[in-house]
């Protein structure tokens, strides 16, 4: 109960901020244009962006449907995870400031329900715009070309949660630093680092040919959420992604679960660290 | 029955850069704080008050000493279910409303439904901001937020009530009201707990005090304990006494203001304060009334920090 009340004062905090509006403006935007840009031929046997067929080289042998699906999906989760970071990374500063800090901790809550229900919330607020986005193109891909894509649902769905282990890493680091600024701006490196993280062997390994080098980077990359994995495995949801191909030539198509569950065991870990750093803090 | 005891509590700091340097926040400080009574924190800004209360309610961590609080250790979930708390310049959400305020904190307490609605109807009615529940509280003026926050430390009904500086920015007359406040929680059988520099306010409700300077306790006990040692007189004398006749009585006691015809004695018995009247009759000069004068706590206060007492 009063963790439950903690999240909605959030998800609340984080609507009148502004930030979580702007976000979902944006998302009607983006719905708003695929609205206005896709529709079926008049025969139904092709798929018309402003009124041209997809060239057939485009597809690399997919569906019209999966390849912009796919394109959206890759296109946009860019912009959820900046925008979604940007909206409720002040959150958890917003809770440490002077002044209000006190009267949240002389509560009878612990600190550790505390700042996961914080964080949750944060989360929860992201999340919903995500599924509320997922939603309407689903919807919008059906009504408009007859086709209803499970797979993309779920597809967004697995990306609502690469945001949920994301933002652990931000939680952390707002929590350490007590700044908005500051936990943007590492999260924001800790997703580039990710992306290297996750095509280490064919980049960042060859920098320095030295095996203690390379191990470092693979605890790195397993220590810490994958987020490229896990957004390119959620794209796989939808269909086989032609796009692959550029993570190398031994790298599987096929999707995997694998990345979202050294990502949950990581975030855990690292919620578990953060919260024990919290309880020691004085405010 | 004990509701608050420590021992030894003290609190270091750490600062600067690099976390070498060290600000001794507390330093051994032993206090209790017996149920139902109201006890005063007094000192100056930096003291260590607003430490003492954070440390009790584990918002922060003693560096050495132990304490408890109605009788369990520090940290228990117990102590801040049954207290209550309003810290100094403290901050709510400002997109909520006054209710909104009052029901966020009871849902954080474990309060819900229409108990807790018409808890927080009803406090905001004794603090005055009725009309102002369903005004978002970026709009409250600063004794309005003063009270939002008092309703908000009373939502639990608390044993035991901290006030961190709680008539700081509130006009007279809700001083008296918030005064009235405490006066009926004691009667209920509340503990409260004050932490103030505003001395007079101090000295109209406390029943113990300490007084608390650079983290250390100086003195600990009640108004007329503190203030009693001293005793002061006001002798209104006939005509201006000489410079001659002053160090005379500088000479009898270490304290005398002679300001034209009024002069203040501090003398530590009624004897001493017979040879300065017969200092003064025997340079002719007419006494003609002598008034006894209690010392303020105020004035007690400012000689106790003024003393350099705690450094």
């Amino acid at each position: 109960m009063k963790g439950v009340a903690m999240i909605v004062v959030t998800i609340r905090e984080a609507i009148l901020r502004g930030t979580l509006i702007f976000y979902f403006a944006v998302g009607n935007i983006i719905v708003a244009f695929v609205a206005f840009a896709i529709k079926a031929s008049p025969d139904g046997s092709a798929v018309l962006v402003f009124g041209n067929p997809i060239p057939a080289k485009s597809l690399m042998g997919i569906s019209p449907v999966d390849f912009l699906l796919i394109q959206l999906q890759r296109s946009s989760t860019s912009a959820i995870m900046f925008l979604g970071i940007f909206a409720v990374a002040g959150l958890i500063p917003s809770m440490l400031e002077k002044g209000t800090a006190e009267l949240y901790l002389s509560k009878p809550l612990s600190r550790t329900s505390l700042f996961l229900s914080r964080s949750f919330g944060a989360t929860i607020a992201i999340a919903l715009n995500i599924l509320y986005f997922a939603l309407v193109i689903w919807a919008l891909f059906g009504i408009k070309l007859g086709v209803w894509h499970s797979g993309f649902l779920l597809s967004c769905l697995m990306v609502a949660i690469a945001f949920a282990f994301y933002f652990s890493v931000v939680a952390f680091t707002s929590l350490l630093t007590r700044s908005q600024g500051f936990a943007i701006m590492l999260g924001f490196v800790f997703w580039f680092l990710s992306s290297a993280l996750e095509t280490r062997e064919y980049g960042i390994y060859k920098l320095w040919d030295n095996q203690v080098y390379h191990r470092i980077l693979d605890i790195l990359y397993y220590a810490t959420p994958q987020i490229s994995g896990m957004l390119e495995n959620a794209t796989r949801l939808i269909g086989r992604n032609p796009f692959d191909r550029m993570l190398g030539p031994q790298a599987t198509a096929d999707f995997t679960i694998m990345p979202f569950v050294y990502s949950l065991l990581s975030a855990s870990a690292i919620y578990a660290l953060a919260a024990r750093y919290f309880s020691k803090q004085d405010y | 029955m004990t509701i608050v005891e420590t021992q030894g509590l003290s609190k270091t700091f750490r600062a600067g850069v690099f976390k070498k340097g060290q600000i001794e926040a507390l330093r051994d400080v032993s206090l209790s704080v017996e149920a139902g009574e109201i006890f005063g924190l007094l000192g100056p800004n930096g003291a260590g008050k607003t430490t003492f209360v954070k440390i009790l309610l584990s918002i922060s961590h003693p560096t050495i000493g132990v304490a408890r609080v109605f009788g369990h250790k520090l940290g228990a979930l117990s102590i801040r279910q049954k207290s209550g708390y309003l810290p100094e310049n403290h901050r709510y959400p400002q997109f909520l409303t006054g209710l909104q305020t009052l029901l966020l904190f009871g849902n954080l307490h474990g309060l819900k439904g229409p108990i807790l609605k018409g808890k927080a109807q009803s406090l905001l009615q004794r603090v005055g901001l009725k009309d102002w529940m369903n005004i978002k509280i970026k709009r409250y003026s600063k004794g309005m937020l003063q009270r939002l926050g008092m309703a908000q430390a009373l939502l639990n009904d608390p044993e035991l009530l901290f006030l961190d500086e709680p008539t700081d920015g509130v006009d007279p007359v809700g001083r008296k009201e918030i005064r009235d406040v405490l006066k009926g929680l004691k009667a209920h059988g509340a503990t409260i707990f004050l932490n103030s520099h505003l001395l007079s306010e101090v000295e109209l409700i406390c029943d113990r005090v300490a007084i608390l300077n650079k983290g250390q306790v100086l003195r600990v006990g009640t108004i007329s304990e503190i203030t009693a040692p001293q005793l002061e007189y006001e002798i209104q004398l006939e005509s201006a006494i000489s410079e001659r006749l002053s160090e005379t009585i500088r000479s009898i006691v270490r304290e005398a203001h002679a300001n034209d015809r009024v002069l203040r004695v501090a003398v530590p018995d009624k004897h001493v304060l017979n040879h300065v009247l017969d200092a003064i009759r025997k340079e002719g000069i007419l006494i003609e009334s002598v008034v006894p004068r209690r010392a303020s706590l105020e004035d007690y206060f400012i000689k106790v920090l003024q003393s350099g007492e705690g450094t």
